[in-house]
């Protein structure tokens, strides 16, 4: 599986050369640059590094680089381009769900993959349940439970 | 709206896990192998033989690469003999990659003789040690306090009350893990890192590296959340000296793993407290702390002579006597963490009063009403308390209480308790202020770490002053080489201080334009983005009052300084150590519901209720996140979060899925309300509120668990283990 590979990262083609072992949030950080991404336990436990995988939330931590050949991975740098990731976005800030920031990236792409899945839009207790993997040491999760309230009554 | 919030939600801030540097190295630390020994050997060969590497370094190398070899001996880089902690650093590699610089790390082979180790407090003093304690080459710092006639008090006691509490070391949890980096440039070191406190990370790192201050110029960056643990140099140090080494740039981080391994943080504590109750009156008090000091305490007698002071709780007690010893153990040095061990504290007194209440056959609230510190009364050291919210905090919980029981939402039981803190607003800072054309700058050195109190609570002091909308003020933040001192973000003191020298700045700056104008005072306005200065009623262009020097400068700069004080004590009550007097008192009282399961004694909490005592909301918006977060953590204090200290200094549990932080199904309903009108020491009377609100926390889920279950859990967190042995002796 060794050599250069070719990813689609939000939108964008870019070929990397990773090595076999290398993770796809070092390959996103160090080799796209692209740090939006935040890198906190490296173990799968905090969330703070997901992004999309072909539309799907995955920690970017635990996921070999060369696993995702071909596929087309969204970083927080992207989520925006469509309204869905706008709105969340939006309701984050406007609704004091940021302080430090540090995990904000993480859960605003995994909400909008929650927000954008197929069929009905889930229950707001559904949605925080689902975000039960990001885990936020400053707000307490109150303002982040208001905005993912806010940003769920948008878009059902 | 935050400032900050519409590049965080982008993820378009650059924070110190971000920086980077054109031919940049990564950095790893050698840990020691054992957790008390004597080094015998370092041997680096087969490391610096791998592919990649740039540098090792270890003591030896020190002479060569400083100076002066190294600076305060105390403070030692390396160790050179004894090594004090698991995992302390005995030598760090540079290489091409943070895999090779781990490889390498790993390939240095450290040989030390081990030593038995000193694990925990209670197997050098299983019972109370008296003087004997004074002796003992465990001890680091003893404490000792007297007020009015305990033997008398207790003698004439209706009963007294004699419990034992223990509490668990606690880490702090920021989701960023510590980083910086650091390059050298002729004989000055530059480091970037992610901090609370630039200037203390200078004086700290010139001590450690044995230079003058002038010599390291630190910069701030975002911080992904510091909670105490970012206030001191951590690996800056070894970072320059890497630097130094390879010649090139050189980023050094902690993984996770050695956040808990080698972060400092609150360590366990057996604290006995005794109290004589007559009449329905605590007549006298008794506090003996044994506090785990790891490796080094920070600073003086810190840990115990400040938090000592919390464990008789903000109560009027009539006799009262407070001894604390640190203890020296093989763990890391304890550190600070989000009001270092008040939380551990106020939950220790807060089940004893709630210990008394029953025994008494008094409402718990009611006692605490009976006691609670106002203005005029004395602390035990016979400092006068300051404006104090406490009384009407509780009068609020009483309110609330009934309430709650009347509405029928939650099925367990309630607890009330307080918290006392005090702002550290006696650590002084500066900034500098202009106002220009397009609106008021503010210059300083302090980053944002999140709770707002840079980009929300400096900004909030000028809107206040001025009526200028938030869209007038700009933050520049500098590196230390170019920004006004400052102390730090940390003590709740940002706004407290670093606001008054804010206050100070523009006060001075509409001075100086008033005199100018020959009238008694002037006002801002911010009209079509141009700041502009209303005199006798009409808003004219600031450049018609700056000279020629301040037009060509591009507007007018004035400094403000805050260098506060800290109230006075009675010297002759302490018998020996250090103690502290407080700045200004501020009160938090929580109101927790919590269901037991009587099986597995697992506690849900249904519902928390705080009230703050914040002087005046200079940011309602900021103190609520302030609140909220604070419970959270409070609740991961009082229920989940341990750090499980094992044999030979063995940690048990250095991970987030065996660390038990809250998450997000875990925090019930919280509410929040804040007490105004008891002016604190920060501007317009206000007082800090980032550290208050953790504060009650775990000594009100307690109570709930009394109320619900009629058993106390004599220990921190109450996790369901220890809930059920409380509930059902064994």
């Amino acid at each position: 599986m060794s050599g250069p590979i070719a990813l689609t990262v939000n939108g964008r083609r870019r070929r990397v050369d990773a090595p076999d072992a290398e993770r796809l949030l070092d390959t996103l950080r160090w080799r796209l640059g692209l740090k939006g991404t935040k890198e906190g336990c490296r173990s799968g436990a905090c969330g703070a590094c997901t992004v999309l995988v072909g539309g799907r939330s995955t920690l970017s931590c635990l996921t070999l680089t060369h696993e995702v050949a071909g596929a087309s991975v969204t970083t927080v740098e992207g989520i925006g381009r469509e309204a869905v990731g706008r709105r969340v976005q939006a309701a984050f800030a406007r609704e004091g769900a940021v302080q430090c920031g540090y995990c904000t990236p993480g859960f605003v792409v995994a909400l909008t993959a929650l927000l954008r899945e197929p069929g009905p839009v889930a229950s707001a207790e559904r949605l925080l349940e689902d975000l039960g993997g990001n885990l936020c040491r400053c707000t307490g999760y109150a303002a982040i439970r208001r905005a993912v309230e806010a940003v769920r009554r948008e878009v059902d | 709206m935050r400032t900050d919030a519409p590049a965080k939600v982008r993820g378009a801030l650059q924070y110190g896990a971000d920086l980077e540097a054109e031919g940049m190295l990564w950095g790893a630390l050698v840990p020691s192998p054992v957790a008390h020994g004597r080094l015998v050997a370092i041997d680096a060969a087969a490391a610096r033989a791998m592919t990649g590497v740039r540098a090792v370094v270890t003591g030896e190398d020190l002479d060569r690469l400083l100076p002066k070899g190294g600076g305060d001996p105390a403070r030692r880089m390396f160790p050179s003999d004894e090594l004090t902690y698991r995992h302390q650093p005995v030598a760090a590699v540079a290489a091409d990659s943070l895999a090779a610089a781990r490889a390498a790390a790993a390939a240095v082979r450290v040989t030390a003789q081990e030593l038995s180790s000193v694990d925990g407090i209670e197997e050098i003093f299983p019972d109370w040690p008296g003087d004997e304690g004074r002796r003992s080459p465990h001890v680091v710092a003893h404490v000792h306090a007297r007020r009015g006639d305990l033997e008398g008090a207790f003698a004439s006691a209706e009963f007294v009350l004699s419990q034992i509490y223990r509490t668990s070391g606690v880490a702090q949890v920021a989701l960023e893990p510590h980083v910086c980096l650091a390059r050298v440039e002729g004989d000055r070191y530059y480091v970037r890192t992610s901090t609370q406190a630039p200037f203390a990370v200078r004086s700290d790192t010139a001590e450690i590296l044995g230079v003058p201050e002038s010599k390291v110029v630190v910069e701030g960056s975002w911080v992904g959340g510091g909670f105490g643990g970012k206030a001191s140099a951590l690996l800056e140090p070894y970072a320059v000296v890497l630097a130094a080494a390879a010649g090139r740039p050189v980023r050094l981080g902690l993984s996770y793993r050695e956040e808990f391994l080698l972060g400092r943080s609150t360590l366990p504590a057996v604290v006995r407290i005794d109290s004589s109750v007559a009449g329905g009156t605590i007549t006298g008090r008794r506090v003996r702390l044994l506090l785990d000091a790891g490796a080094m305490l920070p600073g003086r007698d810190f840990a115990t002579g400040f938090a000592i002071g919390f464990l008789a709780g903000p109560y009027r007690i009539g006799a009262v006597e407070l001894e604390g010893y640190a203890v020296r153990t093989h763990k890391p040095p304890f550190g600070a963490h989000r009001a270092p061990f008040a939380p551990q504290c106020a939950f220790v007194v807060e089940s004893h009063m709630d210990a008394i209440a029953r025994r008494a056959g008094i409402d718990p609230i009611d006692l605490r009403l009976a006691h609670a510190w106002q203005e005029g009364d004395e602390t035990p050291l016979g400092q006068r308390v300051g404006p104090f919210g406490l009384r009407a905090a509780l009068e609020r919980a009483a309110k609330r209480r009934s309430e709650w029981r009347a509405d029928g939402r939650g099925t367990g039981g309630i607890g009330v308790a307080c918290g006392f803190w005090s702002t550290g607003t006696g650590a002084g800072g500066e900034v500098s202020v202009t106002l220009s054309r397009t609106g008021v700058r503010i210059v300083e050195g302090e980053r944002e770490i999140g709770s707002g109190s840079v980009v929300r609570g400096l900004v909030a002091v000028v809107e206040r002053l001025t009526g200028l909308p938030p869209a007038a003020v700009r933050l520049e933040y500098r590196a230390t080489d170019a920004a006004p001192f400052d102390s730090g973000v940390f003590g709740s003191r940002t706004v407290g201080a670093l606001g008054r020298a804010v206050e100070t700045a523009v006060r001075t700056a509409l001075a100086t334009l008033a005199e100018r104008a020959g009238v008694p005072e002037v006002g801002l306005v911010y009209e079509a983005k141009e700041l502009r200065v209303r005199v006798r009623g009409r808003a004219r262009p600031l450049a018609t009052w700056l000279t020629a020097a301040e037009r060509k400068d591009g507007g007018l700069t004035v400094r403000g300084r805050h260098y506060g004080r800290s109230g006075a004590f009675d010297a002759g009550r302490v018998l020996d150590g250090e103690f502290y007097a407080y700045t200004d008192f501020t009160a938090s009282v929580a109101l927790a519901q919590a269901a037991v399961d009587p099986e597995t004694g697992a506690v849900r909490p249904e519902r928390v209720a705080e009230f703050l005592d914040v002087g005046v909301a200079l940011d309602p918006e900021m103190i609520r996140s302030q609140m909220e977060g604070g419970i959270a953590m409070g609740l991961g204090e009082a229920l989940t979060e341990e750090t499980l200290w094992a044999a030979s200094g063995r940690l048990g549990n250095p991970g987030l899925l065996d660390y038990r932080v809250p998450t997000l199904g875990e925090i019930p309903p919280l509410e929040t309300e804040t007490i105004e009108g008891y002016r604190g020491a920060g501007p317009f009377g206000a007082k800090g509120v980032g550290e208050p609100p953790i504060i009650p926390v775990p000594g009100a889920i307690a109570n709930a668990v009394l109320d619900a279950t009629d058993a106390q859990v004599p220990e921190l967190p109450m996790t369901p283990e220890r809930v059920a042995r409380a509930l059902k002796p064994l």
